[in-house]
């Protein structure tokens, strides 16, 4: 199992601890990842302003993995989704496909439609699948409880991305539970972080983050778990932010995925970067069996 | 005599120019910035900088990097090893024939007693090896063609010279037995192109041979806890260090944009080139201004310039900085209402709060100004040929042509976190999803592109995925966000691929 490494422009400046926590983990699965320096945007920031700009920096990232000859192993959702979408344009639109080529062949590349683009919790749920990953869970979590937050650009729109049931979604629910902790069921689970519009209307994003937060404590979560650097830093950066306003103290900690697997497959803190978040999760590791 | 005096000149020239460029340092400005702060006190800030610096322990970090970046040069060697064996056959040769020729009289013959040849192979091979290195930089910037690597005025200057230099030094070395017309006649041209290149260094890119080394000095010391004042100067000096290699854009995460919006200020070495120029002048026209300000907001913050920089210049500071001065002034940028201000929002306590509010409020207000809601109660809204020919202009793709599928059960609007969120929705976003999708099927362009709702769109697909319809709620916000972007932009016309 091998694929093409894309960790988009946030994950290796901002929150490292899913990059390194996710490479830990898939070499324990033996999946192996390459990388290639050449990735850039994914172009989901200027969706809203300039459309074919976004098909053209994702058709890129796409070219060049098929050049490779090997399908996407995507860490952010909002990278994720937004690969598919151009993907899926070029395919609905053939006109498209041709002017984004034209433009792609001036450094060689060309978009045919080949390259497969897979969300990291999808290849292990898939591939690996879960009997295979609870044989190498040496360490179980037991007594936590667990709020998955699955991102809104991996689930939705759903026949372009095709990752999980849109309204009744389990994988990421499974893959949790193998961990050995208890995935809860929470009224405001699919909804969004919030990330999106940060910095363009900061009382409205940081409600629904707040929103989202208070949902799951009063559901009784003990932490959240999320898959994408946004949800991530949303949850973590930005609650820090709003934690220091008096009217939200004991805030609810966040964790990315690869970092909970590692910790039930014996990985130490440091390979999973667990002191990287502005909020300290060290505490999780007493949930361990 | 001619020459002595010619000599002089151009060390005059050269003196005064480099006590004008670094004073530059401590005069210009650039961000935001504390007015009162003077240029004395920034330069007894840099001084107290500096021996704060050279009695710590920092001395060994200074060391280490003058060795490993500056002498070795081991940050172009990570990047490309061609470059690398390019830059150091000119910095080798260069630095050899600088201490061993042009300053003989002084460091050569106090070396070595016997000091004298008549003709002097070293120099000739020392010159072809630099030729070869210029030979590689022509070769890297006409034939090898890295994508998106600009090459300005400048560049060819400095290569000309360099090579004109070289070429006569070589003859003359070589001619010096042969001929002595021919020897004397290239010989001035030698002479005459090194005075000029001493004279105009300062003010070339070649000035990088100090102020390089500087910024890869200064930055290896300076961090977050650096005093504001000494950033300031930092800055003003970086733009000096950058030798315009284009490393930055070859990495740049969205330089692949500037292949569609062709705007060149949305690469960074672009950036970097219209910022020296623009520290000591600063004013530029409203389109100037709208190029710039979009080049640098199309920026996701990614830091690849700054760990790519092989003059260690501190880009991703100064980008943070120079954009909020430059969003500051007035004009309205559209990309502010998009993704590429989550840097800044996760960054808004380092800003004063107004200076972070006022351009996101002008962007949404400029965005939003053609909206109206007919009086409701009086106007009959007319369905004349205008609103045809918006929905036949809007270029709305066939995927957002399924508006026309809708049947206003407002689902859309019923699972929309965005309305849910506010007790009066239509007073804080104008229109609902349902309707904005309503407007589109009427025809009503500034109802369907104006509303504030599509810009607090969070893009979640939740109305989407709920429509009973099949109505691509989010892509159609998608496209008409892309369409009142482009009415906006109108002026400007910078848009479309090419």
């Amino acid at each position: 199992m091998k694929f093409a490494l894309f960790l988009g422009c946030n994950i290796p400046v901002r929150v490292r601890q899913y990059e390194r926590s996710a490479r830990a983990v898939l070499d324990k699965l033996g999946v192996a990842v390459v990388d290639n320096t050449e990735f850039k945007c994914c172009g989901n920031p200027i969706r809203n302003t300039d459309n074919k700009t976004f098909v053209l920096m994702a058709a890129r990232n796409l070219a060049l993995a098929e050049k490779q000859g090997l399908d996407m192993m995507v860490l952010c959702k909002c990278c994720f989704g937004s690969l598919k979408k151009a993907a899926h344009l070029m395919k609905q639109d053939s006109e498209l496909q041709e002017e984004v080529n034209a433009v792609l062949a001036r450094e060689g590349l060309r978009f045919k439609g080949t390259v497969e683009v897979r969300h990291f919790l999808s290849v292990l749920y898939h591939d690996i699948g879960i009997t295979d990953l609870k044989e190498k869970i040496i360490q179980p979590f037991k007594g936590i409880k667990i709020a998955t937050h699955n991102g809104c650009h991996a689930l939705r729109p759903s026949e372009v991305t095709q990752f999980d049931n849109p309204v009744a979604p389990v994988l990421f629910d499974e893959l949790v539970s193998a961990t050995g902790a208890q995935s809860i069921d929470w009224p405001l689970k699919l909804e969004c972080c919030g990330a999106p519009l940060l910095g363009v209307n900061d009382t409205l994003s940081m409600n629904l983050t707040e929103k989202k937060l208070a949902d799951a404590k009063a559901t009784g979560a003990d932490c959240l778990c999320v898959a994408c650097p946004y949800c991530q830093m949303q949850f973590d950066s930005v609650q820090q932010m709003t934690a220091s306003r008096p009217k939200t103290s004991n805030p609810l900690l966040s964790i990315v995925f690869p970092q909970l697997l590692g910790l039930s497959m014996g990985i130490g803190n440091k390979a999973l970067g667990l002191t990287r978040h502005m909020l300290d999760i060290g505490g999780i590791a007493s949930f361990l069996e | 005599m001619f020459y002595r005096i010619a000599l002089y000149a151009a060390l005059a020239v050269f003196g005064i120019g480099l006590i004008y460029k670094i004073s530059g340092w401590f005069r210009h400005r650039l961000g935001i910035h504390d007015p009162s702060i003077t240029t004395s006190t920034r330069f007894s800030a840099a001084l107290k900088g500096l021996f704060a610096v050279l009695f710590s322990q920092k001395v060994v970090t200074l060391v280490r990097v003058f060795t490993m970046d500056v002498l070795f040069q081991a940050r172009i060697l990570e990047k490309d090893k061609l470059r690398w064996f390019m830059h150091m056959l000119i910095f080798a040769s260069f630095m050899f024939l600088l201490l061993t020729h042009a300053l003989d009289k002084i460091i050569t013959t106090s070396l070595f007693n016997a000091y004298y040849l008549r003709l002097n192979p070293f120099l000739i091979v020392t010159g072809l090896l630099l030729l070869s290195g210029i030979a590689i930089a022509l070769y890297r910037r006409f034939i090898l063609k890295v994508p998106r690597l600009k090459t300005s005025a400048m560049d060819h200057y400095v290569i000309i010279l360099l090579g004109i230099i070289m070429i006569s030094g070589i003859a003359t070395e070589s001619t010096k037995l042969t001929s002595y017309n021919h020897y004397q006649n290239i010989w001035n041209i030698h002479i005459l192109a090194c005075l000029l290149g001493l004279a105009y260094l300062p003010f070339s890119k070649m000035f990088h041979v100090l102020t390089t080394p500087i910024s890869l000095l200064v930055n290896a010391v300076m961090d977050k806890n650096s005093d504001p004042v000494n950033v300031m100067t930092r800055q003003v000096m970086e733009l000096d260090a950058c030798t315009h290699c284009g490393t930055c854009s070859n990495r740049c995460s969205v330089a692949v944009a500037f292949d569609s919006i062709r705007n060149g200020y949305i690469l960074p070495s672009e950036r970097m080139r219209f910022l020296k120029d623009y520290v000591t002048r600063k004013n530029i026209g409203t389109q100037g201004l709208a190029a710039i300000q979009q080049g640098i907001y199309l920026c996701t913050n990614c830091d690849r310039c700054t760990v790519a920089c092989p003059a260690g210049i501190n880009l991703r500071d100064l980008w943070f900085n120079v954009r909020e001065e430059l969003i500051q002034r007035g004009h309205p940028v559209s990309l502010m209402l998009t993704p590429f201000s989550f840097y800044r929002g996760l960054h808004q306590q380092t800003l004063d709060p107004e200076q972070y509010n006022t351009p996101i409020k002008q962007a949404q207000i400029a965005l939003t100004e053609h909206f109206g809601v007919p009086d409701k109660t009086a106007d009959v809204i007319p369905l004349t040929s205008a609103n045809r020919d918006f929905k036949k202009s809007a270029g709305l793709s066939t995927l957002a042509g399924t508006y026309s599928h809708c049947f206003t059960c407002e689902n859309c609007s019923t699972v929309c976190p965005v309305v849910g969120n506010y007790e009066h929705p239509e007073e804080q976003l104008d229109l609902l999803p349902h309707q904005i999708i309503r407007s589109v099927g009427l025809g009503l362009k500034d109802l369907a592109i104006g509303s504030r709702m599509l810009w607090y769109c969070l893009t979640c697909y939740q109305c989407q995925e709920h429509c009973p319809q099949g109505v691509k709620v989010t892509d159609i916000f998608y496209e008409l966000k892309n369409l009142a972007v482009k009415r906006q932009d109108e002026p400007a016309g910078k848009q479309g691929m090419r």
